[in-house]
């Protein structure tokens, strides 16, 4: 019993060193404590609790709520009898001074009604009620000693409860001290107290349960409430139920103990305090509230619910409810703390990481490999019109006279046919002059598809010399055709006529022409052999012309093989290089009259002196 | 009364006469006199006429050098007679016994005058070959007061590079252009120097070349179009 006894003071010690704000949090520790700090209580309270069924409290795995209804089962009992007791006091005052007599019995009475009241209030702890400890301590204290006065104790609330937060802090001796010295004013007597509650005990049998209910019915409501208003409303409820019992008493009233609300009104004003007068009123109107039911209630909430609506929609409202805003009617950077809500018409700048550098880049390379530029394409004009002639100025220095300029304009209002040629045309022909140039030497490059040179119609001279040696570039083969017609070659005069068209007098004249024509050659053919053979002989300085042979082999084939083959031994001695272009020509010539055998024995010759003069060469060498 | 009778019987005879004349002068009537173009020297004042253009001293070596291109045709064809004196610097135009045309001696005035002004020999012979061919003369301050440096960009805007400016214009207007410094000479018909003229003007003025061209590409074709 001791070792329990030690643990459970201990245990109470504990609970009171705990800081308030540390029950807030569920602690298992401080629950392991209470529950001990209660079991311990529970245990000391069991004598003065005859009626109570529980010889102890049962906490092992139990919950809170089955923990205070232990509690509540003892307890009420014991509150009832408390109270009978003050109210015996208050009636006979002397049971008090003999309660006090003993000063140390009587302190110790009192204190063990104030530790018996501690236990009630610890035992009637919540773990989880922390704020409301401390006031309901000092209620319950308050009941226990002033009961239905409680209502005049509004100073000795306050002194209550300081003395109630110092008890916990002190020891309870000391506590007692304070408190005996706080508590006894002109209103409460403690003797009256003990009279009065003894007289209350009887009364509490009769209306226990009544009480039990109304008690707990309003110690739950006010379990939950905070502050001096608990207090006030249990004294209330308690002075509620006593006028109740009063009914039953006979003579009791709300006025004998509270003095009515105007007495109250008036009191309250010659008290200091101005919390005892805020507790006053607020007393007044819980009483009201008391009173009231649900429907009252639900109406008087909604009631200040309106009040508060008018009285919004009386004042200005707040600058967000408003329309049109400037800067000017809204205090300093409250646009910041509200969340505004408008549309944005440009699209958010978009934020250059480099991943979208990348991507951008990665397009770039791609169009450029592919070739897709997306180029705009002009669309094509339709022509809708020909395209006039555009006139191009000549910026160069007219070649032509200003007179030869005025006549080409004459001539061409005059004539229009002969159109001169204009800048434009002139480029135009000199242009294709020179690409007719290129394509003739392309093609001769390349032979196949030669096509001949076009014929300018100029005035050209044009010899007698076979076609194909103007035409072709490698001439393969020598043709008979000259370049020249007959006729072109044709060097006589006058109508030609056959023999068998002559007449007699022209047989007769060509006859004689002939004769004259021959006696004359024969002259000159003497003359012009006597002047070669002497140049034969001198034979080192020969300019010979070359026409000279040309002109008497035409005529006379026979002689000319003659004189050839002198040529040859000359050539064969004196070879110089400019007879061999006159030989060719005697070739051809021959040719032409068919001396295929003097051309050939010729050409042997030819080669012959080849030879020769190689061979001389050689041998020089 | 006699003599009254005379009067009578002298105009009845006189009106007889004049019937028989009118009735002979119906039937044969002379042919219309065809009278040539008087000659310089026939005509009534002074028998030979003269012109004498001087010459200035930036002409004086060229045309040494060209007399002979500007003497044949004026005297062969022209027959005018002229000569150079050395002392007084001018060239000396006189008509002749045979000159057909007393226009001829004015036209070979002009032909030496445009010569002189600066326009070469062949484009001023054609002063001799058609009638309708002036010199039009004016100068830049003339068209617009400039001074100094835009003077010189004004004359400068005229030539073109190389003359090219000029050139196109004398080619695209059928002109020929001297520009003498500040003096501006323009040889051709009376619609060509107008337009060679406008150019001339709106170069002045300052507009670029290329507007120019615009312009005159429009003119010409313009005119091509006519014939």
């Amino acid at each position: 019993m001791a070792n329990t006894n030690d643990a459970g003071v201990e245990a109470l010690r504990r609970l009171q060193q705990i800081d308030p704000p540390s029950l807030l949090a569920p602690n298992p520790s401080v629950s392991e404590t209470a529950r001990s700090a209660s079991q311990y209580l529970f245990t000391t309270l069991r004598p003065f609790s005859p009626k109570s069924p529980l010889d102890e409290l049962l906490v092992d795995g139990y919950d809170a709520e089955q923990i205070w209804h232990q509690i509540d089962l003892q307890s009420q009992p014991l509150l009832s009898t408390l109270r009978r007791r003050l109210n015996q006091f208050v009636k006979n005052p002397e049971e008090i001074a003999q309660f006090k007599v003993p000063l140390d019995v009587g302190k110790k009475l009192e204190k063990k009604k104030r530790v018996e009241l501690e236990e009630e209030e610890s035992d009637d702890f919540d773990e989880e009620l922390d704020d409301d400890d401390d006031d309901f301590e000092g209620v319950e204290k308050k009941k226990a000693k002033g009961g239905s006065e409680g209502e005049d104790d509004f100073e000795e609330e306050d002194d209550e409860d300081e003395e109630g937060s110092e008890d916990e802090d002190d020891e309870e001796d000391e506590k007692e001290k304070v408190k005996g010295g706080g508590i006894e004013d002109k209103f409460l007597k403690i003797d009256e107290l003990t009279e009065y509650l003894e007289k209350e005990e009887d009364n509490y049998e009769k209306g226990e349960e009544r009480d039990e209910a109304d008690e707990d019915s309003e110690e739950d409501d006010e379990l939950e409430k905070a502050g001096e208003f608990e207090m006030d409303d249990e004294d209330d409820d308690d002075d509620d139920e006593e006028d109740e019992e009063a009914e039953d008493m006979g003579n009791v009233r709300y006025e004998d103990f509270f003095g009515g609300k105007n007495e109250k009104g008036s009191k309250r004003k010659d008290q200091l305090l101005e919390v005892s007068g805020d507790e006053d009123d607020m007393e007044s109107t819980k009483q009201k509230k008391r009173t009231a039911s649900t429907y009252e209630k639900q109406r008087e909430k909604i009631q200040s619910k309106i009040v508060l609506m008018e009285k919004a929609n009386i004042e200005p409202k707040t600058w967000t409810m408003q329309g049109e805003v400037t800067a000017s009617k809204r205090p300093i950077n409250s646009a910041f703390e509200v969340d505004l809500d408008f549309e944005h018409n440009v699209r958010p700048t978009p934020v250059i990481t480099e991943e979208v550098t990348a991507s951008i880049e990665e397009m770039i390379q791609k169009k450029i490999v592919e070739g897709l530029f997306n180029d705009v394409q002009r669309a094509p004009k339709l022509p809708s019109k020909a395209p006039r002639e555009v006139k191009q100025l000549d910026d160069n220095k007219s070649g032509q006279g200003l007179a030869d300029l005025y006549e080409q304009e004459y001539v061409q209002k005059t004539d229009p046919t002969s159109a001169p040629l204009s800048f434009k045309d002139e480029l135009k022909n000199e242009a294709s002059t020179l690409f007719k140039k290129i394509c003739l030497k392309l093609d001769a490059l390349s032979h196949f598809n030669f096509a001949p040179k076009p014929v300018i119609e100029d005035m050209s001279f044009q010899t007698n010399v076979p076609a194909l040696a103007m035409e072709e570039i490698a001439p393969v083969a020598v043709s008979d055709a000259a370049m020249l017609a007959p006729e072109e070659v044709f060097d006589g005069k006058g109508d030609v006529k056959e023999e068998a068209e002559l007449t007699q007098a022209e047989r007769k004249r060509r006859r004689a022409n002939k004769k004259r024509k021959f006696k004359a050659e024969a002259v000159n053919k003497l003359e012009k052999k006597a002047r070669l053979e002497k140049k034969a002989d001198n034979a080192i300085s020969c300019q010979v012309d070359g026409n000279f042979f040309i002109y008497p082999y035409m005529s006379n084939a026979a002689l000319t093989s003659h004189l050839l083959l002198n040529l040859s031994h000359m050539f064969i001695f004196y070879y110089q290089p400019h007879f061999v272009k006159n030989i060719k020509q005697l070739l051809f010539q021959l040719l032409l009259y068919s001396e295929f055998l003097n051309a050939v024995s010729l050409l042997h010759k030819l080669d012959l002196c080849c030879l020769l003069k190689q061979r001389a060469e050689d041998h020089v060498c | 009364m006699n003599g009254m009778k005379c009067i009578i019987c002298c105009t009845m005879a006189s009106s007889s006469m004049e019937v028989d004349n009118v009735l002979s002068e119906q039937k044969v009537l002379p042919p219309k006199p065809k009278f040539e173009p008087l000659k310089p020297h026939e005509m009534p004042g002074a028998a030979v006429q003269f012109r004498k253009v001087s010459v200035p001293p930036h002409r004086y070596t060229p045309l040494k050098k060209v007399w002979m291109d500007i003497y044949t045709p004026v005297f062969e064809q022209m027959k005018i007679d002229i000569r150079m004196n050395l002392k007084g610097r001018k060239v000396e135009l006189k008509t002749r016994h045979d000159t057909p045309d007393i226009s001829n001696l004015q036209k070979c005035a002009d032909f030496v005058h445009a010569f002189m002004l600066g326009f070469d020999v062949i484009d001023a012979i054609a002063i001799l070959r058609l009638d309708e061919l002036y010199v039009e003369s004016f100068e830049i301050k003339d068209v617009k007061t400039l001074r100094g440096d835009h003077l010189s960009r004004a004359i400068g805007r005229l030539s073109g590079k190389g003359g090219k400016t000029k050139f196109t214009i004398e080619n695209a207007s059928k002109t020929r252009i001297v520009i003498a410094d500040t003096k501006i000479h323009i040889l051709g018909s009376f619609a060509n120097i107008k337009i060679a003229r406008d150019s001339l003007c709106y170069l002045i003025m300052g507009s670029p070349a290329g507007k120019v061209y615009s312009k005159l590409r429009a003119v010409t074709s313009r005119m091509a179009e006519r014939f």
